[in-house]
């Protein structure tokens, strides 16, 4: 009977073991597909709308027109950290973002992800409150706050705001 | 002649007992079995939670490997608490498939496990992301209790050190019994404690998904049959049945007979054998409980405890006034008749264990003939009992046999010089152990002694029943 319980024991872990093992692999392989095509999204997908001229021929100008003029999503760069690469994309209503959605977050070890996950809310917040990528690192998460603020600037360069 | 008559009734008594034991008895190994499955299963599951989350592709190098081992420590290590949590709940299915001390053996068998899985997710994690930022583990702790919900973390590990420090035998024995018991109920807050940051830094947990519902599960199911069969249950049932002491005999030196008078006590389901803790409302015993056993079957409105002065405790419970309001938990404990898997029954019974024995001989169905008893006592003054057992054993046409006197010192230590001298052993008491239950219950030194002889005799693990009078 002893003998019973062992081997229940013994299939029955073995058995949970190779499910949670068969789906982490799947759920592996179609993250890196997924990471995969985010990356390959094409980068600026952002259109000015209302402005004509072009942001560098105004740049002399004082007007706070071109800015307020530009709506659209701009994709930032790539800004590759200690742990995994960080890509945020803003949108932009009227030179306003209005929202920052983070495309690639640092997910090299159990840990980035978990910073990651708590931390994005954290600086999409305090981005959206400020209107610039000038954001206070989370603690804890010095490596994804940089690499956050690094994509974002690219963003708002390219979105001329 | 008569003997073969006997024999032949016998028999007849086999044929229609039999099938029933071997039936209850499978149907009783198979719940264990089940659930010894179920306890290696939650382990995996545990282990799979992690694979689960893709763990199996984060061994890639030196820090990403210490922080996987640690993860995977973190959730067995928490998984055994929460089991411990179960094990110790006092479930009743648990209580009647193996008994409510085999239950808490197997708790105190995963007590330091745990603790070393907890500390060593602690050190493998430092260690693991001090390796991944440059910095040694003990400059991690800085970092690391930046994170919110981590302090926490810290304390419930720093509680659940100090829970089973104070559970190890050489170091519990300064404690009190209350004092312990004050201290192990640490062990639910550091184990809440330790939620938040499981749920907020453990991306394995991630809000929404499956794994975290089956997570926050266990939590719910073992603390659900804590406050269910440790506080609820027991705390209405004694609402319900309303206990008072009736009276309060003094059987012989410092062993007193309490009868306590309730309301419908036959729906407590009690076998003759079981125990029950209870908690005698005055002003000096309110703040203990005691695991008593019944000394006899009880009635609907009255059940009767037997107890010697043990400690400052039990001393208070034999002078316990006429009128005391009673508490209790339980009934607890497989030293009953539905525990039986053999033909022929055998009792071994010394000084006050004669308790649960007295009342499972009255509960139990015998045929004449089928039961051996062995009473042991110190001096003549110890047979508690003994008149009870005697009488009843004479009803139902048990055999007695009796043994007073000092411990052997040259042989076997459980019986007497005299009897000892006597070349007296179990097999020439019981010839038929092999197909005998035996009911071993007194002191545990004395108890081990008598098991291991019968364990020598041959006698299968599940035909030994013991209750150890620790208390």
């Amino acid at each position: 009977m002893r003998i019973r319980a062992a081997l229940g024991g013994i299939f029955a872990s073995a058995a949970v073991l190779g499910i949670g093992w068969q789906f982490g692999s799947a759920a592996a392989s179609t993250f890196a597909a997924h990471a995969a095509s985010t990356a390959t999204t094409p980068a600026p997908t952002g259109t000015t709308a209302a402005a004509a001229p072009a942001p560098a021929a105004s740049a002399a100008a004082p007007a706070p027109a071109p800015a307020s003029g530009r709506s659209g999503t701009f994709v930032g760069d790539v800004a590759s950290t200690q742990f995994g690469d960080m890509q945020v994309e803003i949108i932009v209503s009227n030179g306003k973002i209005t929202d920052i959605k983070a495309l690639k977050l640092t997910d090299q070890g159990g840990r980035s992800v978990q910073i990651s996950n708590y931390a994005a809310p954290i600086l999409r917040t305090e981005a959206l409150k400020a209107q610039s990528a000038k954001i206070n690192s989370v603690s804890g998460a010095t490596y994804t706050s940089d690499g956050y603020a690094t994509s974002l600037q690219s963003a708002i360069d390219k979105a001329g705001l | 002649m008569s003997n073969r008559i006997d024999e032949r009734r016998m028999a007849s008594v086999r044929a229609q007992t039999a099938p029933d034991r071997r039936h209850d008895y499978k149907m009783r190994m198979r719940r264990s079995d089940a659930m010894v499955t179920a306890l290696w299963a939650s382990g995996a599951a545990a282990v799979a939670l992690f694979l689960f989350y893709g763990g199996a592709g984060k061994f890639g190098t030196v820090a990403d490997t210490f922080t996987s081992l640690g993860i995977i420590a973190g959730l067995l290590g928490t998984d055994f608490v929460l089991v411990m949590l179960v094990l110790a709940a006092r479930i009743p299915t648990i209580d009647r498939t193996v008994g409510h001390d085999r239950a808490i053996a197997v708790h105190r068998s995963l007590g330091k496990p745990a603790l070393y899985l907890l500390l060593g997710h602690g050190v493998l994690l430092l260690i693991g992301y001090g390796m991944a930022s440059g910095i040694n583990p003990i400059a991690e702790i800085g970092p690391m209790l930046a994170i919110p919900d981590m302090p926490l973390a810290f304390i419930g590990l720093g509680l659940l050190i100090v829970v089973v420090i104070t559970s190890l035998v050489a170091v519990r024995r300064r404690f009190s019994y209350e004092a312990w018991h004050l201290v192990h109920l640490l062990s639910y807050i550091a184990v809440l404690v330790a939620v938040p940051h499981q749920l907020s830094v453990g991306g394995i947990l991630a809000s929404g998904s499956f794994e975290r519902a089956y997570w926050l599960a266990l939590y719910i199911f073992a603390f659900g049959a804590i406050a269910t069969y440790r506080f609820g249950e027991p705390l209405l049932s004694s609402v319900r049945h309303r206990l008072r002491v009736k009276s309060v005999d003094q059987i012989a030196p410092g062993v007193a007979s309490i009868t306590l008078s309730g309301r419908s006590l036959r729906s407590l389901h009690s076998a003759g054998g079981q125990f029950f803790v209870w908690r005698f409302w005055t002003g000096r015993t309110w703040w203990h409980s005691h695991p008593i056993s019944l000394s006899a079957v009880p009635t609907d409105s009255t059940v009767r405890i037997t107890v010697r002065n043990l400690g400052s405790g039990s001393n208070a419970i034999t002078r316990v006034p006429v009128g005391t309001r009673v508490w209790f938990e339980g009934p607890y404990g497989v030293f009953t008749d539905a525990g039986r898997t053999a033909p022929k029954l055998a009792v071994v019974v010394a000084g006050i264990g004669i308790t649960p024995v007295r009342a499972f001989l009255e509960d139990s169905n015998i045929q004449p003939g089928e039961a051996t008893i062995l009473l042991r006592a110190s001096t003549r003054e110890e047979t508690y009992l003994w008149d009870e057992v005697l009488e009843l054993a004479r009803k139902k046409g048990a055999h007695v046999y009796t043994m007073v006197g000092k411990r052997s010192r040259s042989g076997r230590g459980w019986m007497t010089e005299e009897d000892a001298r006597r070349r007296v052993t179990l097999r020439s008491i019981f010839p038929d152990l092999k197909n005998s239950d035996l009911y071993i219950c007194g002191p545990t030194a004395w108890l081990d002694l008598v098991e291991a002889e019968a364990r020598a005799n041959g006698i299968p693990e599940h035909q030994l029943h013991t209750e150890r009078f620790d208390w």
